[in-house]
């Protein structure tokens, strides 16, 4: 197999800039909200790399993750993911194919053992014997097994690799469930999303490629950097939502003056996700730009949790009684307690004793 | 009566007030104050970070008047505040604090952490956990009537000699006269030229004067034990001479907590408004220079440069009046990295030069006024605190730098228009 050559000869060799390089470098720290600094770091680092073996293995998927990657907005900066890394095997993308494919992955998985990164996109069934996806004759299940073995780090790419996805969905024929479930010893990261949003997956290589670690992740085991708000939170229809202005269909006044579709049952509220920042098709915008709700695609089980047009649920009763109730119940406590407290400094300054120079001389 | 950790307890709890409260509740835990604070800079020590010296205080507000702190106290899970903690705050709150005012400046939400170490001491020396050194100082400030045991004879010595120097009357106890000006006890020990400068200045500006018998001592050490009771006593002193003279200004000396216990604390510290106004002498200098009644001849082509005293710029907000004096009178004149309001302290203010066993902490952190001093090359440090004049003199001397340190009011006295009329021979 070729010596991976550096990130710069390569970039070189295909004619690209650098100042596009170090324009991507600038707008990767920025995404991942690094320290302003980072950049020329990010650039220093990533030009001297060695580009790191990248297996990709995709199991019970739509392709709709690759085809998000490499059919965004081109030329782009994300396209340069494929310059970051060495490719070794990609099925849908590799000219090999049968048994030359193969062999590609297992040279790939010997010769850089322990060194490469393992990318997966779909499930993986596990009902009778993982028979419901195969490739080459095995199962998804045992193919994971062995490449996830000698990998330095697994990307759980798009929602089904993360959390199961629409296989999962309920009754789930095949047994489908995500890559976390079945390898619990190596670094895993969600970049989850149906698909996932491309800045973000290149975001995260340049962060593992920089920094030689994976990215702060939530809870979830996605990036805190890209996953860390809701779509909500960073909606421009907030200011609607705040003013209590809805669409109730989607053809009415609200709808066309752009207010918000909590009613018309956006998942905003309760997706954690970069669509309001980061956007899609080049910064054209994302659904709800477009009129649509969020369907909550980069949150656990977002088939199974009702219609995407069933609004999410919202306090049944009038609160605003209550809420005056307790905000008047916590201001007369406040006044109950302050008045305590202002009593207790008087009675200090009472019994306090004058001090006098014998006090300095009594010690 | 002796002091006891329940009797500083008392006294923190009377302290703890609405601003107290705001700022330990407001305060977002940045670490700005460190930055900005002399002490952690120089010795990148994290317990100097100002804050941080108030953390038995800020503790006790919390457990006493917020409700989360009730809580956490009655069910044990914040501890009480004890006399070792408080002995062991001891070199935070004295040693490594001059109540400069740095801290104050840089907190970006405004809290005056400065007014609370101010606060804090009140607590410490009720506890007993004050510095051997000051309250060796306040005592003799209490009981002789000044914290450098200098008394009415010692003036009485120094204005003889000023009289015999300048061949003017230098007036005690004139009723009725307009300014009364205070000193320091500095100024009448170590450095008595100023008696002879002012003499000389209020001649030539026609300003009616007198110093006081019963109230010339300016310097105020229970302001820097941090007593207001002591505070008081030491201060009423001046204000009953004020009053007796029926003078209608006291002037504060070329001293910075002077300054700040007559201008800011002392009305507070008495209960009542004065029937007179307090300003500090270079402020009236100023005044006299922009009525033209101060003229100056003469210049010193000596470069020199301006040590900003804390009390002054910061808590004082005098900043202009000084640099207006020394254009007229110093062609060569450079600013330090950092003057005027942001100028960093001598070291020894709010009785660290009282406290013995500070003083190697307090050379160590000169670093920084060297590498001020450095950074200009000037050869006459001038300066408007005769505290900060003996640290400097101090410091400079120990790092074997060649700098004259001069008071403002004397350069100036010594380029007056009638300057050879005034001397006697």
């Amino acid at each position: 197999m070729k010596e991976h050559e550096t990130l710069e000869q390569r970039l070189h060799e295909q004619g690209v800039s650098r100042r596009s390089f170090l324009k991507f470098c600038a707008a990767m720290a920025t995404m991942m909200a690094l320290p302003p600094g980072s950049a020329t770091a990010i650039a220093a680092v990533l030009a001297k790399v060695k580009r790191p073996s990248v297996i990709w293995l995709s199991f019970q998927e739509c392709t709709g993750c690759t085809e998000s990657l490499t059919r965004s907005h081109s030329p782009t900066l994300e396209s340069l993911i494929f310059d970051m890394v060495s490719l070794d095997y990609h099925h849908t993308l590799q000219a090999a194919s049968g048994h030359a494919a193969e062999q590609a992955r297992e040279d790939a998985m010997k010769e850089f053992h322990g060194q490469y990164l393992l990318l997966v996109d779909g499930s993986i069934p596990l009902k009778d014997g993982g028979v419901y996806s195969t490739i080459a004759g095995r199962t998804n299940l045992d193919m994971l097994q062995e490449a996830a073995e000698g990998a330095a780090a697994i990307v759980a790419v798009g929602s089904c690799a993360a959390f199961g996805g629409l296989p999962n969905a309920q009754p789930n024929p095949t047994g489908a469930v995500a890559v976390s479930d079945i390898i619990k010893d190596k670094p895993i990261i969600n970049i989850s999303g149906c698909p996932p949003i491309p800045a973000v997956i290149t975001g995260v290589l340049a962060h593992y490629l920089t920094f030689g670690a994976l990215p702060a992740l939530d809870d979830q085991g996605r990036p805190k950097a890209f996953y860390g708000e809701t779509i909500h939170d960073r909606c421009y229809r907030r200011p609607f939502y705040d003013q209590g202005k809805f669409a109730k269909t989607f053809d009415d006044e609200g709808a066309r003056n752009g207010w918000c579709l909590y009613e018309l049952g956006c998942k905003g509220p309760t997706t954690h996700n970069a669509c309001a920042t980061t956007k899609w098709n080049g910064g054209a915008g994302f659904p709800i730009e477009a009129g649509h709700g969020c369907l909550g695609c980069s949150e656990p089980k977002f088939w199974d949790v009702g219609s995407f047009y069933t609004p999410l649920p919202a306090p049944a009763a009038d609160v605003t009684a209550f809420a005056q109730a307790a905000a008047l119940a916590g201001a007369a406590a406040a006044v109950v307690l302050s008045t305590a407290d202002r009593a207790k400094q008087r009675r200090a300054q009472r019994t306090r004793q004058k001090l006098t120079v014998s006090d300095l001389k009594g010690e | 009566m002796s002091t006891s950790l329940q009797r500083g307890i008392t006294t923190l709890l009377a302290q703890i007030d609405a601003p107290v409260a705001t700022f330990f509740s407001t305060c977002v835990h940045c670490g700005l104050c460190a930055e900005s604070c002399l002490f952690y800079t120089e010795t990148q020590d994290p317990k100097y970070t100002p804050i941080h010296k108030l953390e038995p205080m800020r503790r006790l507000w919390q457990q006493e008047y917020t409700f989360w702190g009730k809580l956490l106290k009655k069910v044990g899970l914040s501890k009480p505040v004890t006399d070792e903690e408080l002995a062991e705050w001891e070199p935070l709150v004295y040693d490594s604090c001059t109540l400069c005012g740095r801290c104050s400046l840089a907190c970006p939400v405004g809290n005056d952490i400065t007014y609370m170490v101010r606060k804090m001491r009140e607590g410490m020396v009720a506890s007993g956990h004050a510095p051997e050194g000051l309250k060796g100082a306040t005592q003799r400030a209490i009981e002789q009537g000044s914290p450098m045991g200098v008394n009415l004879k010692t003036l009485k010595a120094q204005i003889k000699h000023a009289e015999k120097e300048t061949g003017l009357t230098v007036p005690l106890d004139v009723e009725g006269a307009d300014y009364m000006m205070v000193l320091s006890s500095a100024e009448v020990a170590d450095y008595p030229e100023i008696i002879s400068a002012v003499t000389r200045i209020f001649k030539q500006a026609d300003v009616s004067w007198t110093l006081a018998s019963d109230g010339f001592e300016g310097t105020n050490s229970g302001i820097q034990i941090g007593s207001s009771d002591l505070a008081a006593d030491i201060l009423g002193r001046i204000v009953h001479a004020a009053e007796r003279l029926k003078v209608k200004y006291v002037i504060s000396p070329e001293c910075g907590h002077a300054y700040t216990a007559l201008r800011w604390e002392g009305p507070n510290l008495i209960g009542r408004p004065y029937p007179f106004q307090v300003i500090h002498i270079i402020e009236l200098l100023d005044e006299l220079r922009s009525s033209e009644r101060l003229k100056t001849d003469s210049v010193d082509e000596t470069r020199m440069t301006f040590h900003d005293p804390c009390q002054m710029v910061r808590r004082g907000g005098v900043i202009e009046q000084p640099r207006n004096l020394l254009k007229q009178v110093a062609p060569n004149f450079v600013e330090m990295p950092d003057a005027g309001v942001q100028n960093w302290c001598c070291g020894g203010g709010g009785g660290v030069s009282a406290n013995h066993r500070a003083e190697r902490l307090r050379i160590k952190v000169f670093s920084r006024k060297k590498s001020q001093l450095e950074a200009v090359d000037a050869k006459l440090l001038v300066t408007s605190c005769s505290n900060c004049r003996t640290m400097l003199l101090d410091g400079l001397e120990l790092n074997r730098m060649d700098v004259e340190v001069i008071g403002l009011t004397e350069l100036i006295a010594d380029h007056l228009t009638d300057n050879a009329e005034g001397k006697a021979s």
